[in-house]
């Protein structure tokens, strides 16, 4: 099949001045020398690299193939993060991965949050207590990021591998791990609106490469944010691209994505049910999804979607310290 | 239409479109309208090389008539009929996935389309130790699932692992990464010989530069040919375009579709692709369900088989909640709104030869 010239990621000028010189398919290229093509398009020597980009398929559009085989041992390679809750943690087989986007949804109070502050902590557990060592972009659009609580859990993560020394490494580890490390190794940006969000994610690439440690990027809430778009249409797109934009992040950067996101009752005959918001498209776009609600009096933790494993109820509690097994204080 | 040109196809030489052109044969369609053994005696060609010549043209611009005869016999020449590996499904779309067609699996968040395409990918590189190509636009890929369903049918480490290397995944977030993509599967490797011309023409003429080992053709050299390409998800990367400009949103669609379906066609292999679903907000529909699968009527075209998987409510007691069932809302062999149900952890139990269907069918009379 002949690929049309449409199939180019090209501005509106360039692709104009191509066709009307006649190119139609990429082959009407072909055989032309570059200042034969100027010539013949009337296109500049920076169109002429454009267009030389994306024949080539670089620039924005550019896409990566490995064997499975080569993916399984990245995936093997790069650990998940723990979440203190060992039943949590194995329901997501192994906690919140890296290279996916994980979403967490939930009523008000159910513990959405304190999940994301756990898992920011606990991404920096140095690597000789087999943690990640990782910093944190902390994208914070409800207000929710409240210090106090953040050093409560630093505090009880310190203190929890501070009992784990055993060899010279740790004991060397354990000095520079601190809850002063842990709060400044993650950055928080406050946006007030959907626009700071996408902004911000605009610029992360730049902020990934002044800090390559960063391995997670947290949004509490997407909901918030997006939720009162009033143009419908409008809000499909952008969650839509925002989608996208995360996906391509999470893994070319090698980031975890972890997102959280409210209720919403949709109607159904005349029951009505409690279903994630943001509409069943934006669903598509976390590879993980994570339900928090309360059963019987009980924080359970529902993990509905999921590449590798079976959706899993399990029970959870949050402490002082943060998120904790139940039978644990038991 | 579309102007002869030199090497369109082997054996059409400058010398040839020369020849041609002055017998007032100047497009496509000319040389396919015209009377072949006339045409060779006027420009002192064998009628054999026109005649190849044509068959290639025709193949590349399909939209010309063929007679229906000609179609049949390569039809039963080159349709092969995938099995899913799992017996609900297969039995669903009339024991498989076609090579030659487009089938699309369309479903809500986490109804299971991507653990049907791991199935698939796995089941083809196992059992029939072919290659897939599966594009991943999701980054919802998870090789260890892979794994974790070789491990249920084979306990040979090797054969594992040669599975996981027949199937390849490209991983993209954009539209255009895609139509570079797949151009570049079906590009012609081998072809790239003569490069005249300045960087943007020896650009085109490497099939768009690519990357190396992914080509339809390459592949199918190295032992094993490819019979799968999955596109998971295909409306991720074209349903944002659709609220915005809708005239290119439209043609670059239908370029989505033109590739796959020639991919599908001259490559004989079975694409599988999967799509999202809207919702009637509307009360109560009086037949059927009240989703659809995504990307609007232009779309619905495409796909010449599509299966609807959904989560299994069952009232009260025992909810189970990897029970999803599939129901097929277009076909051409089978009638519409059959209805098959099965379990996402068929996948993960050991399988003893033909088990798996039996004890469930025993489990629902
Ligand atoms: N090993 C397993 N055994 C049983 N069920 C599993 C297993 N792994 C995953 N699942 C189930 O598969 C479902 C996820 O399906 P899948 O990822 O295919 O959804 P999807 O249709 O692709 O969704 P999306 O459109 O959001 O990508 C979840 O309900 C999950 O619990
Ligand atoms: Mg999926």
């Amino acid at each position: 099949m002949q690929r049309s010239l449409l199939s180019l990621p090209l501005n509106f000028s360039l692709r104009n001045k191509l066709f009307n010189a006649g190119f139609r398919v990429i082959a009407d290229l072909q055989r032309l020398t570059d200042s034969e093509l100027i010539h013949e398009a009337g296109v500049s020597q920076q169109d002429v690299l454009e267009l030389l980009q994306a024949v080539r398929g670089e620039g924005g559009d550019a896409w990566s193939s490995s064997t499975s085989l080569e993916l399984l041992q990245k995936e093997g390679e790069s650990r998940s993060i723990v979440s203190f809750c060992s039943q949590l943690d194995e329901a997501l087989s192994g906690g919140v991965p890296v290279g996916k986007i994980t979403e967490v949804c939930g009523t008000p109070g159910v513990g959405k949050t304190q999940l994301c502050l756990q898992v920011a902590v606990d991404v920096q557990i140095p690597p000789c207590f087999g943690g990640l060592g990782g910093h944190v972009i902390f994208v914070d659009t409800e207000g929710g990021f409240l210090l106090q609580r953040i050093e409560d859990i630093a505090a009880a993560v310190v203190r929890h591998c501070s009992l784990l020394v055993e060899d010279d490494e740790q004991r060397e580890g354990i000095l520079t791990f601190t809850v002063e490390t842990i709060l400044s190794n993650i950055y928080v940006v406050r946006c007030n609106d959907y626009i700071e969000v996408l902004a911000q994610l605009h610029l992360l690439p730049d902020f990934l490469l002044e800090h390559p440690r960063t391995c997670l990027l947290v949004i509490d809430s997407v909901a918030c944010p997006f939720r009162h778009i009033e143009v419908v249409s409008q809000r499909t797109q952008l969650l839509q691209s925002l989608g996208l934009q995360l996906t391509n992040l999470a893994i070319r950067y090698n980031l975890a994505v972890l997102v959280t996101n409210h209720m919403t009752t949709r109607l159904q005959g005349s029951q009505s049910q409690l279903v994630p918001a943001l509409g069943e498209l934006w669903g598509h776009a976390p590879t993980i999804r994570l339900l928090l609600q309360w059963l019987n009096s009980q924080r359970v933790a529902i993990v509905v979607k999921s590449p590798d494993h079976m959706e899993a109820i399990v029970q959870y509690q949050i402490t002082s310290d943060g998120l904790r097994d139940v039978d644990e204080s038991v | 239409m579309v102007f002869l040109r030199a090497d369109m196809c082997p054996g059409l030489d400058s010398d040839l479109v020369r020849d041609l052109r002055a017998a007032d044969v100047k497009t496509v369609e000319d040389l396919v309208s015209s009377n072949l053994e006339d045409l060779a005696h006027r420009c002192s060609v064998s009628y054999k090389a026109l005649y190849a010549i044509r068959r290639v043209l025709l193949a590349q611009h399909s939209a010309f008539p063929v007679s229906g005869a000609d179609l049949y016999e390569e039809l039963l020449s080159s349709t092969a009929i995938i099995s899913t590996g799992n017996p609900s499904l297969d039995k669903l779309l009339d024991s498989g996935l076609y090579t030659g067609e487009i089938t699309e699996l369309s479903g809500g968040p986490g109804s299971g389309k991507s653990q049907v395409c791991f199935g698939v990918a796995v089941h083809v590189s196992l059992q029939l130790k072919q290659n897939v190509i599966y594009v991943d636009t999701t980054g919802g890929l998870s090789a260890s699932r892979l794994l974790q369903m070789l491990r249920a049918q084979t306990c040979n480490v090797e054969e594992q692992m040669e599975a996981l290397q027949r199937i390849r995944v490209c991983r993209l977030f954009d539209i255009f990464a895609l139509l570079h993509c797949l151009h570049t599967l079906c590009s012609d490797s081998s072809s790239s010989s003569s490069v005249e011309g300045g960087a943007v023409a020896a650009a085109v003429a490497a099939g768009g530069g690519g990357v190396e080992g992914v080509s339809l053709q390459q592949a199918s050299v190295s032992g094993g040919s490819v019979k799968a390409v999955i596109v998971d998800s295909v409306s991720a990367v074209i349903s944002p375009l659709l609220g915005g400009n809708h005239t290119e949103a439209m043609s670059l669609m239908i370029q989505v579709a033109g590739i796959l379906r020639t991919m599908a066609k001259d490559f004989n292999v079975a694409v599988l692709v999967t799509n999202h679903v809207t919702r009637n907000t509307s009360s109560s529909r009086s037949c059927g369900t009240d989703v659809q699968p995504g990307l609007g009527v232009s779309w619905s075209h495409i796909p010449r088989t599509r299966v609807l998987l959904e989560r299994v409510e069952e009232a009260g007691t025992g909810i189970q909640p990897s029970v999803r069932s599939a129901t097929l809302i277009k076909s051409s062999r089978q009638p519409c709104f059959l209805r098959e149900e099965f379990d996402l952890r068929f996948w993960s139990q050991t399988k003893t030869s033909t088990s798996g269907k039996r004890k469930r069918e025993e489990s629902d009379s």
